[in-house]
C-alpha cells in the first residue's frame, strides 16, 4: 500500500479547514465582517495571481488592475439584468437581451482578461525591468481611459451601479482554492522551474533550452486570467464598478503584497494578502473613536518598512514552508 | 527579530482591545459615511463636522424621543470598495438612517444597500438629479439638483444680463461637470439662447490659453462663457480669461462656490463672475447666523464651505422625520422623511413634493465684484 504523503494531508486539511471556516463564517458573522472576508479572499485571488507573473518569471507588471478592470467590466455587462440594460445602457442588439448566470459571466470575463494580455504581451514583454513596468502602466492607463469614455457600454466615470449581488463567500473560496492550486501546480512542475530560471537568468535560461518568450507571454496571461475573474467577483461584492476602482493605486498595494510576500512565495503572498487587506479595518475603531482618520494606512506604511529593513527579500523569500512541499525536493 | 514579533503582538493586542465598542447604552444611531482621506477629504471631511455639530446640538437640547442622537462617522477612503463595506459595517451596527457624501459615484456603491435593508440614506452633497430614481424610495438628497442649478444660472444669464450668445467651457473629465453643461446648454437653448463655441479642458489643466484663443476668435463673438469647472480650476480661469483682456461675464455653478475665485485672480480680476449655489454664502437668515457661529465655537474655524452646512442639514432633516414619525423603524422614518415639507435647513427650505425625490430648494445667484461675493436673487424651482 502506497503512503500518503505527510505534505498533502496537510493540503487536505487546510482546504477542509478552509471550508469550515467558510460554512461557520456565514452562520455567524455579519455582513460587513463577511464583506471584509470576502475581499481578503479577492485580494489573495490578486496577490496570488500576481506572484505568477511578478514573482515567478519577475516581470514587473503594474498592469493587474487593467485585466481586473476588464473582467469586471466584461462579467458585470453580461450578468446585468436584461431590464436595467435597457434603462443604462445602449449596447448592440444581440447584447441587450443577454444576462449569463455568473460563472459562465466570469469564466468569460478571466478568458478575455487573459486574451487582452496575449495581445498587448506580445509587443511589451520584449521589454525589461523599469521599461516593462511603464509599458504596463501604460497599459492600465489605456484600459482607465477606455472605460472613461466609452459611455454607451461602461457609463463612464459614474460606472455601473445596481448590480446584482451574486458574489458570496462559497465563490470566493472556490475561486481562492483554485487560483492556489494552479499556481502550486505551476510552481512545483518544470514550467515553473522554467519560470523561475527565467527570473534568476534569462540567458542561462534560454541557453538550457527554456523558451523565453512563450514562457514570459503565458505568466502573463495566466495572471491576468485570475486578475479578471478577481475582477468580477469584486464587482458583484461591490455592486458597483467605475473606471476609478482600477488605479494605480490599487496596482502598488497588489504589488506590494507580493514583494512583502516574498517574490515566487505562495504562502508568502496569502499570508501578505490576508494581512494587508485586514490591518486597515482593524483600526477602525480606533479610528473612530479617537477621530483620528488614517492611522491604519501610517502603521500598514510603517509595517511595510519594517519588514523591508528587516527582511528585504520578503516574509518567505521564494520558499514554502517545509511541511507543505515534498521531501523529495 | 524578537523586538519586531514584540511590535507585531503589541498591535495585535492593541486592535483587540480597540475594537470593542464604546457605546452609549441607550442611543439613536447615524451612520455618516465620508470619504475623511484621499482625493474627496476637502469636501466631505467638512461635512461630517456639521453633521456631528448638529447631533451635538440637538442632544443639549433634550435628544430625540428622549435619547441622544450619535453620528458614527466611517471613513470610506476615496474608494468604492471601502464605501460599500462602510455600509455594510453601518448596517450591521443597527443604523436608523445612513447620511453621507458630496459625491454621486460613492453614494452610488453606498446607497442600495441601505435600501436593500429598508434603511433611508440621505446624501448631503450628491447633486445628481437621477440619484433618488436610480436608487430606490429609501433615498433623499439635501441638495438641490444639478438641473436646478444650471437652470437657475441659464436664466440669469438670458434674462438678467442679456446674454444669449454663450460659450461654454467643460471639464470633461468629471460626470458632475458634464451634467452641469448638458443641462445649462438645454436652458439656453429653450431660452431663445444659442450655444456659439464649446470648448473642452480635463481636471488639473493649469494652461488655458488655446481655450482663451478660441473664446476671443469666436464668430459671433459670446456674450458670456460658461465654465463648468471644480473649486481647482474655477479661480484658474478666471485669472487667464481676465488676463487675457476679455471682460464677458463668466458664470457656473456650485463648483465656483470657493474663495479661490477671488484669491487666485486678485480681487481686481474677479470681476463680473456670476454663480448658482447653494443658499448659504453671503446669507444672513437666522439659521446660517446661528449656524456659523456653532461651527466657529466648535471647531474654531469659520465652515470651510457649504458642505459643512449640508451635512449639517442632513443631521437635522433626519432628526426632524424622526420626531415626526415618533419612531426609528425603517419604514416610518422612510416615510415621514418624504412628507417633509418647509424644513427650515441652513441650506434653504426642504420639501419633497416632487415625483423626483430631489427637494425643491431654492438657488443662489452670487455674482463676484472687484472681490466682493454677493447674492443678486434667489431662484426658486418651478415644478
Amino acid at each position: 500500500m502506497k503512503r500518503i504523503p505527510l505534505h498533502q494531508i496537510w493540503y487536505f486539511v487546510f482546504v477542509l479547514s478552509g471550508a469550515v471556516f467558510v460554512f461557520i463564517a456565514r452562520s455567524t458573522f455579519n455582513e460587513y465582517i463577511l464583506s471584509i472576508i470576502n475581499f481578503v479572499g479577492i485580494y489573495i485571488i490578486l496577490a496570488v495571481s500576481l506572484n505568477i507573473t511578478n514573482g515567478f518569471t519577475g516581470l514587473f507588471s503594474l498592469g493587474h488592475p487593467g485585466f481586473m478592470a476588464i473582467g469586471g467590466y466584461m462579467t458585470s455587462v453580461l450578468t446585468f439584468p436584461v431590464a436595467k440594460k435597457a434603462m443604462f445602457l445602449e449596447l448592440p442588439g444581440w447584447l441587450s437581451h443577454l444576462a449569463l448566470p455568473f460563472l459562465p459571466a466570469l469564466l468569460i470575463g478571466g478568458v478575455c482578461a487573459s486574451l487582452t494580455a496575449f495581445v498587448i504581451g506580445v509587443p511589451v514583454l520584449r521589454l525589461r525591468g523599469h521599461y516593462l513596468a511603464v509599458a504596463t502602466l501604460g497599459f492600465l492607463i489605456i484600459v482607465q481611459v477606455l472605460i472613461t469614455n466609452w459611455e454607451s457600454v461602461t457609463r463612464g466615470p459614474l460606472g455601473m451601479n445596481g448590480l446584482p449581488a451574486l458574489t458570496h463567500l462559497w465563490w470566493v473560496y472556490a475561486w481562492v482554492v483554485i487560483t492556489l492550486y494552479v499556481s502550486w501546480k505551476i510552481k512545483f512542475s518544470s514550467y515553473g522551474r522554467s519560470m523561475l530560471a527565467i527570473r534568476e537568468d534569462p540567458l542561462a535560461a534560454q541557453c538550457v533550452g527554456t523558451r523565453l518568450f512563450r514562457t514570459r507571454v503565458v505568466s502573463l496571461a495566466l495572471g491576468a486570467f485570475f486578475a479578471g475573474i478577481a475582477g468580477g467577483l469584486w464587482a458583484h461584492l461591490v455592486t458597483a464598478i467605475t473606471p476609478a476602482s482600477f488605479s494605480l493605486v490599487l496596482a502598488f498595494h497588489i504589488v506590494v503584497m507580493v514583494v512583502v510576500g516574498g517574490s515566487g512565495s505562495i504562502s508568502g503572498a496569502f499570508v501578505a494578502a490576508v494581512l494587508f487587506s485586514t490591518i486597515t479595518e482593524l483600526f477602525r475603531p480606533l479610528e473612530e473613536s479617537l477621530d483620528a482618520y488614517g492611522i491604519g494606512e501610517i502603521l500598514m506604511a510603517l509595517i511595510l518598512i519594517l519588514i523591508l529593513i528587516y527582511r528585504p527579500t520578503g516574509i518567505f523569500g521564494t520558499r514554502e514552508p517545509g511541511f507543505l512541499t515534498a521531501k523529495s525536493t | 527579530m524578537k523586538a519586531k514579533w514584540q511590535i507585531v503582538m503589541l498591535s495585535a493586542v492593541l486592535a483587540v482591545i480597540l475594537s470593542a465598542p464604546v457605546m452609549g447604552a441607550d442611543t439613536i444611531k447615524l451612520g455618516g459615511l465620508y470619504n475623511l482621506t484621499g482625493g474627496m477629504s476637502s469636501i466631505d471631511a467638512p461635512a461630517l463636522n456639521g453633521a456631528k455639530l448638529q447631533a451635538k446640538l440637538i442632544n443639549e437640547a433634550g435628544g430625540v424621543l428622549g435619547k441622544n442622537l450619535e453620528v458614527i462617522g466611517i471613513d470610506t477612503k476615496t474608494d468604492q470598495k471601502a464605501a460599500a463595506t462602510g455600509a455594510k459595517k453601518a448596517l450591521a451596527m443597527g443604523v436608523v438612517a445612513g447620511l453621507g457624501y458630496g459625491d454621486t459615484t460613492f453614494v452610488m456603491a453606498a446607497a442600495p444597500l441601505f435600501q436593500k435593508k429598508g434603511v433611508p440614506f440621505v446624501t448631503s452633497g450628491a447633486t445628481h438629479p437621477m440619484l433618488p430614481k436610480w436608487v430606490g424610495d429609501y433615498m433623499f438628497m439635501v441638495p438641490f439638483g444639478d438641473d436646478d442649478q444650471s437652470f437657475a444660472i441659464a436664466e440669469y444669464t438670458v434674462n438678467k444680463l442679456g446674454a444669449k450668445k454663450v460659450a461654454v467651457w467643460t471639464d470633461n473629465s468629471m460626470d458632475f461637470t458634464k451634467a452641469l453643461s448638458k443641462f445649462y446648454k438645454q436652458r439656453i437653448t429653450e431660452l431663445g439662447g444659442t450655444i456659439v463655441l464649446e470648448d473642452f479642458f480635463m481636471m488639473g489643466d493649469k494652461d488655458f490659453s488655446a481655450q482663451i484663443a478660441r473664446l476671443k476668435n469666436a464668430d459671433p463673438a459670446p456674450e458670456a462663457v460658461f465654465v463648468s469647472a471644480i473649486p481647482n480650476e474655477a479661480g484658474l480661469t478666471v485669472k487667464q480669461i481676465r488676463e487675457a483682456g476679455l471682460t464677458l461675464p463668466i458664470v457656473s455653478g456650485d463648483g465656483f462656490d470657493t474663495e479661490l475665485v477671488t484669491t487666485v485672480p486678485g480681487d481686481k480680476l474677479a470681476n463680473d463672475v456670476y454663480f448658482s449655489t447653494h443658499t448659504y454664502r453671503e446669507d444672513n437668515r437666522p439659521e446660517v447666523l446661528a449656524f456659523v457661529k456653532a461651527y466657529e465655537k466648535e471647531y474654531n474655524r469659520p465652515p470651510e464651505n457649504a458642505f459643512a452646512a449640508l451635512g449639517f442639514d442632513a443631521v437635522g432633516l433626519i432628526a426632524d422625520a424622526i420626531k415626526r414619525a415618533n419612531s426609528t423603524d425603517g419604514k416610518a422614518l422612510r416615510d415621514a422623511l418624504a412628507a417633509t415639507k418647509g424644513f427650515k435647513a441652513v441650506t434653504g427650505e426642504i420639501s419633497y413634493t416632487r415625483p423626483s425625490g430631489v427637494p425643491m430648494k431654492g438657488v443662489s445667484i452670487i455674482s463676484v465684484k472687484n472681490g466682493k461675493y454677493k447674492v443678486e436673487e434667489v431662484w426658486y424651482p418651478k415644478n
